[in-house]
């Protein structure tokens, strides 16, 4: 049996385990293993690569800086402000139909900005929409749906933690990213909007049955909520671009501005610190060894030559750019269904570069483009991670992880079709970048 | 998340597991806090002093290990470790026994790998102990790695620990 073909069986084994239930970091570090030692013959060199992936894979200062980025998204929804943002925007939306849907897209929106993780939102907006929501009358599969859909503007508006994995990758500037990353958000984000009100028209069944608008806020009390918010957003986004600190540091800066607000405005207590610090501490830790176990298992990979295997397939066909990009781009979102966000970009963009940099293309352009179909894996099964968050914080047994699914679905869809918009279009994240 | 509910009943050993699991994740807790006072320190000390602070980067590089493998046990018993559960949870209704024996084996199979891990750091960890590796630059700043090390071991022993601890919960 040669090593290619080991690969693509350990692939295969890999797939059928986690979709049977085993762990997936288990997975990938049980496939990692028994994959090197069937291509070296070594049960040694095969345990060699999963300490030595367990000691260093995380060990650098992008990493050192998830938990605060974490941390940031916590404490900022701890502190209430995410019910601020959702307030402000319901109070902008609530006369449209479905207004209460758009008014969680747009919270997301401004969210995103304060925040660089998309399971925050998640898990914010599932506390905040979805129970007020289905008070509204929304049938609860389509208030869910709304939060993952809208969780993922998390990751594209700035700051964002996938395109700061990004720029190391590929030695690319973080803050022209962070730019880039304006405009293909602030699309999906109308597109959002756009389509919850068209399904709330024309297919009211699947919105639910739904009770009249919304109390209305006074503009004051408004403006009350909206300006921790946006000193927040002043602080994160002027910080980084004052040149008072990098990208890579705005998670520990928000996260000191958010703590420095809740403590001051009487909204956080030591005790609710503590709660947020150890939750902050359970995600990292997943998200952290679900990185590990996934650079073992893109090192097995790539002793196995799948990759380079696969690379050079792509380049003898003579697919041409559009042909390349996109089966970059399907690849992605099948990946998608599997792999959380960050392995997916840790094992293809490496693959990927010399493959793209030949042919001149714009690698910020790149960078969105691969964020955006990264993110549509969020959302689809079996492994979509927000719409596990949400299902975890939702705590109701009455919606199911496939209830969660469908009402994604539509949301899925719109982000293709960004991301079709910003394939064919790369202005529309190129544009603003200087 | 939610508190285990089964504590009072559990035998001593697991309740001790539990302890020695929490403590962990506090010191993991306080850790983060401490990252986010050091970056913090940092940005401060650059912008107002224009004088940065020395061994920050290499600091944080080092926790994060830490971090993890401190919390990663707390994960596990929280239920929070990344999983796809549909098709498993199915079986368990359509027949326990079957589920059962499949979850054992999946815990086992955690176990396996764990095992692996910890096994070969443990080399790892006596030569950066004997020889005093550190990172960071003489003269500027230095830290020693291995209680990071040190930390991936008893993370992982305890994380073997409770994925043994979920196999005699199922069938205790």
């Amino acid at each position: 049996m040669t090593s290619f073909v080991i690969g693509l069986l350990s692939l295969a084994a890999m797939g059928i385990a986690v979709m049977v239930g085993l762990f997936v970091p288990i997975a990938l570090i049980a496939c990692s293993f028994v994959g090197v030692w069937a291509i070296k013959g070594s049960p040694l060199l095969a345990s060699k690569l999963l300490a030595l992936a367990a000691n260093d894979a995380i060990s650098s200062y992008f990493f050192g800086v998830v938990p605060l980025f974490v941390l940031m998204g916590f404490v900022v929804s701890e502190a209430g402000f995410g019910r601020d943002a959702f307030d402000v925007a319901n109070a902008m939306f609530r006369r449209l139909k479905g207004g209460l849907g758009v008014g969680t897209v747009g919270a997301n929106a401004i969210f995103a900005a304060i925040t660089g993780i998309s399971i925050a939102s998640a898990a914010v907006f599932t506390k905040i929409a979805v129970p007020q929501m289905i008070r509204h009358g929304y049938a609860p599969r389509f208030a869910a749906g709304v939060v993952a859909g809208s969780s993922v503007l998390g990751m594209m508006i700035p700051p964002s933690l996938l395109l700061i994995l990004f720029g190391i990758l590929a030695e690319q500037s973080i803050g022209d990213l962070f730019i880039a990353g304006i405009g293909p958000g602030l699309l999906l984000a109308v597109f959002f909007g756009l389509g919850i009100v068209a399904m709330a028209t024309f297919a009211p069944r699947s919105v639910g049955m739904l009770s009249k608008g919304t109390e209305s806020l006074h503009r004051s009390e408004i403006w009350r909520k909206a300006l921790p918010i946006v000193s927040l957003i002043l602080l994160v986004l002027g910080g980084i671009y004052a040149g008072f600190f990098t990208p890579v540091e705005a998670g520990a800066m928000g996260s000191i501005g958010a703590l420095t607000l809740g403590f001051a405005m009487g909204r956080l207590s030591l005790k609710q610190l503590w709660t947020v610090l150890v939750e902050t501490g359970l995600v990292t830790a997943t998200v952290c060894f679900l990185i590990i176990a996934a650079q073992m298992y893109s090192r097995m990979l790539a002793l196995s030559g799948v990759p380079s295997g696969l690379g050079s397939l792509a380049t003898d066909a003579d697919l041409g750019f559009w042909g390349i990009m996109l089966i970059y781009v399907g690849i992605v979102i099948l990946m998608g269904m599997i792999l959380d966000s960050s392995s997916i970009m840790l094992i293809l963009v490496p693959l990927m570069l010399p493959v793209v940099i030949p042919m001149q293309i714009d690698l910020i352009w790149f960078g969105i483009v691969t964020v955006l179909a990264v993110e549509i894996g969020l959302l689809t099964p079996p492994f979509g991670l927000s719409v596990y968050v949400i299902k975890a914080t939702l705590d109701d047994p009455s919606i199911s992880l496939t209830d969660i699914f469908r009402g994604a679905a539509p949301f899925a869809l719109i982000m293709l079709v960004v991301l079709a918009l910003v394939l064919a279009i790369p202005q529309i994240a190129t544009g603003l970048v200087p | 998340m939610t508190k285990p509910d089964t504590t009072q009943r559990d035998p001593i050993a697991l309740r001790l597991l539990d302890a020695v699991t929490q403590g962990l994740n506090v010191l993991g807790s306080s850790l983060i806090l401490v990252l986010m006072l050091l970056v913090g320190i940092d940005v401060a000390g650059r912008n107002l002093l224009s004088m940065p602070v020395s061994g920050v980067p290499e600091l944080v590089t080092l926790s994060i290990v830490a971090i993890v493998f401190l919390q990663i046990p707390a994960a596990l018993r929280a239920g929070r470790m990344t999983r796809s559960d549909g098709l498993l949870s199915w079986l368990t209704r359509k027949s326990p026994r079957l589920g059962q024996a499949v979850a054992t084996f999946f815990d086992l199979i955690g176990i396996a790998v764990i095992a692996v891990i910890v096994q070969t750091t443990w080399p790892i960890f006596t030569r950066a102990f004997e020889s005093g590796q550190f990172i960071g630059a003489i003269g500027d700043f230095t830290a020693p790695v291995w209680p990071v090390k040190l930390t991936l071991i008893i993370g992982g022993s305890i994380l073997i620990l409770q994925f043994t601890a979920r196999i005699w919960r199922r069938f205790a």
